[in-house]
């Protein structure tokens, strides 16, 4: 190679530089010519930050979002979305994710935005208290049972391997972890008396030594559930029958115990002003507690927080025995620092196990 | 180190026992085959699982495009940027002594050490809103967490030593004889440079370049972190990959992390070839 064939390598490295950035230019969202040359009005984008499980959910409500707005408003909504784990998306907004909307799993991680100032309208001033969609924290277990998992009892016998997502990333594991203490501490789990708080995080320890996975977040902890690790994955309802109707075989149980799940819903005031974006926003959300979207919700599996749609989707959303909420800790305010501070009940647990 | 023995033409000094040579061989091949061979099998598996129409479709969705054209827009500056700071920083490494250069040796071998991940959450605690850099930021109207800008500082940290540590031994071999001749015969240090230095420099130059693009076209967990995975916008191909099997799109994910992983090969291949060539010319 000579010095001429290196200058054929730079101009080569040049050309494909152009041929990127041109790639990046026709990569902008397509604005809807049409739509523009109708009203005058630029489309808009509207940013979504949500946690990994509702996002077939998205998928469908969010072309008939834009639908009404084009009829509504005439004007081109183009979304930009990102799922990740609610703790990973909630500090990732923290840290300068500008969402306009987000949805989390759980209102812990809504509290965390507002704490950084970034949402200070009042997000839960709505009927559903802020709250978008419900569900519980159930069992998947292999087609037929094999193992005979029936209650949460079973999770603590020796072989059998669970999955279950992180905390520290995932709202998933967080509901997962106080649905299992929980349970204990309400009597539902033998040997372990009601309210006796060292019995339920004996259990707890139990339980998660036969944990062998910790995921990132809920999709991929059942996913790789999908793949063939493990006897029991710990997971929302929703995401069973998701993967049920995408055809996965695997079976669903539901523990005589468990947490009602509330997944908050909330426009980003900052980022939406910063934007001039909150009216879509704000429609945005309110559509999503329409009884349309709480019927397609129901659709991808979650509990309606529409009484009416709850009402009309119950032979599909079974009542359990025993089901508490959060308030059953006294709210996030105390279940966080409680169990997953520094000192927290899991925490320590975690560290007892793994020095073991 | 001068350029590599090309390993075709090494031949081993005494011959070991057969038997002995038969069992290493077995060992190579089985090694490079659980490891290497062996997943690519299995990701090709699962790319055609729906036939290879299937697996074409995949690169007509205008997401996965944006995810490739994004991929190119980080890396191809990224290779831009470490050609000439990577040269530079290694004619300064190996022709020059300057306070503080053995910490720069140093530091340059750090992106090695430092997981991807941790990677992108620093340069959050730098340029995110609550970031060191945040107030210079902001009163610059300069977006870069959460954006390409933040997602190609965080691949320029991860391919940093590639190029410095291909070029500063061979530097160091040429040594300056010939670049002395040339100043005697009256040359200036720019020609000297381009003329003399810059050919011997050229199969270190290649292979830079081919570590630090494959590097860079398969970085995943640093700019996760700092992009945050946003379709259509801060999405990499690896980052699609990512998303495709969280939504059970297998033949999808599989299909992309295949063409990635081919790219990456034919640019290896590719390289060897031409070094081949070269060789049999002399």
């Amino acid at each position: 190679m000579t010095t001429r064939s290196i200058a054929a390598l730079s101009l080569l490295l040049v050309l494909s530089l152009a041929l990127g950035a041109c790639g990046g230019s026709t990569a902008q969202p397509a604005p809807a010519s049409d739509a523009t040359a109708a009203t005058g009005q630029k489309p808009a984008t509207l940013i979504l930050g949500a946690y990994t499980t509702p996002r077939e959910a998205y998928g469908e409500l969010i072309p008939i979002f834009r639908q009404l707005w084009q009829e509504q408003a005439g004007q081109d909504v183009v979304f930009e979305e990102s799922y990740l784990g609610s703790g990973a998306q909630s500090r990732a907004i923290v840290e300068g994710f500008e969402a306009d909307v987000t949805a989390l799993s759980l209102e812990a991680d809504v509290n965390r935005i507002q704490q950084a100032g970034l949402i200070t309208g009042d997000w839960k001033n709505n009927p559903s208290n802020g709250m978008v969609s419900n569900s519980i924290v159930v069992f998947a277990v292999r087609e037929g049972n094999p193992k005979g998992i029936q209650d949460w009892a079973d999770l603590a016998k020796p072989g059998v391997q669970i999955l279950t997502p992180n905390p520290k990333t995932s709202g998933g594991a967080m509901w997962n972890i106080l649905a299992l203490y929980g349970a204990a501490l309400r009597g539902y789990v033998d040997g372990v008396p009601a309210g006796d708080e060292a019995a339920a995080t004996e259990f707890m320890k139990a339980v998660f030594r036969n944990v062998t996975v910790m995921d990132k977040g809920a999709r991929e902890s059942i996913t790789n559930f999908e793949k063939g690790v493990g006897d029991v994955a710990i997971t929302y309802e929703n995401e069973v029958l998701v993967a049920q109707q995408q055809g996965q075989s695997y079976d669903m149980v539901i523990p005589r115990s468990t947490i009602l799940i509330e997944n908050p819903l909330a426009v980003v005031d900052a980022y939406a002003d910063k934007h001039g974006t909150r009216a879509i926003a704000d429609a945005f959300v309110s559509f999503l507690l329409s009884r349309q979207a709480q019927e397609i919700f129901a659709q991808h599996g979650l509990r309606s927080v529409d009484s009416s749609v709850a009402e009309a989707t119950q032979s599909q959303y079974p009542p359990v025995e025993d089901q508490f909420t959060i308030e059953y800790f006294g709210g996030w305010d105390q279940a966080t620092p409680r169990f997953f501070g520094d000192e927290g009940v899991f925490t320590q647990a975690l560290l007892d196990i793994q020095s073991q | 180190m001068t350029p590599r023995p090309s390993l075709a033409s090494a031949r081993p000094v005494a011959r070991p026992r057969r038997w002995l040579r038969r069992a290493l061989v077995a060992v190579v091949l089985l090694y490079v085959g659980v490891l290497i061979v062996a997943p690519l099998a299995g990701l090709l598996h699962g790319a055609l699982a729906d036939g290879l129409g299937a697996a074409l479709a995949t690169f007509r969705d205008p997401q996965v495009q944006r995810a490739f054209g994004l991929t190119l827009r980080i890396s191809l500056p990224v290779v831009v940027v470490q050609a000439v700071f990577g040269t530079a920083v290694a004619w300064m490494l190996v022709r020059d002594n300057f306070p503080g250069k053995r910490l720069i040796n140093g530091l340059i071998d750090l992106p090695f050490a430092v997981s991807p991940v941790v990677v992108g959450y620093m340069l959050l605690l730098l340029f995110g809103r609550q970031g060191l850099l945040a107030p210079v930021l902001q009163a610059l109207d300069i977006q870069v967490a959460f954006a390409v800008p933040g997602m190609v500082l965080a691949t320029l940290f991860v391919t940093l030593p590639f190029m410095i540590r291909e070029l500063a031994p061979i530097l160091k071999a040429f040594g300056i004889q010939q670049e002395q001749a040339a100043a005697t015969l009256g040359a200036n240090g720019w020609t000297t440079f381009w003329r003399i230095t810059l050919p011997a420099l050229r199969w270190g130059f290649v292979y830079g370049i081919t570590l630090t693009l494959a590097r860079a076209l398969g970085e995943f967990g640093a700019v996760l972190v700092i992009g945050g995975g946003i379709q259509g916008r801060t999405e990499t191909a690896t980052l699609y990959v990512y998303r495709a099997l969280d939504e059970r799109q297998y033949v999808s994910a599989y299909s992309a992390a295949l063409a990635l992983g081919a790219f990456s090969l034919l640019l290896v291949l590719g390289t060897e070839f031409l070094r081949r060539r070269e060789e049999k010319k002399r």
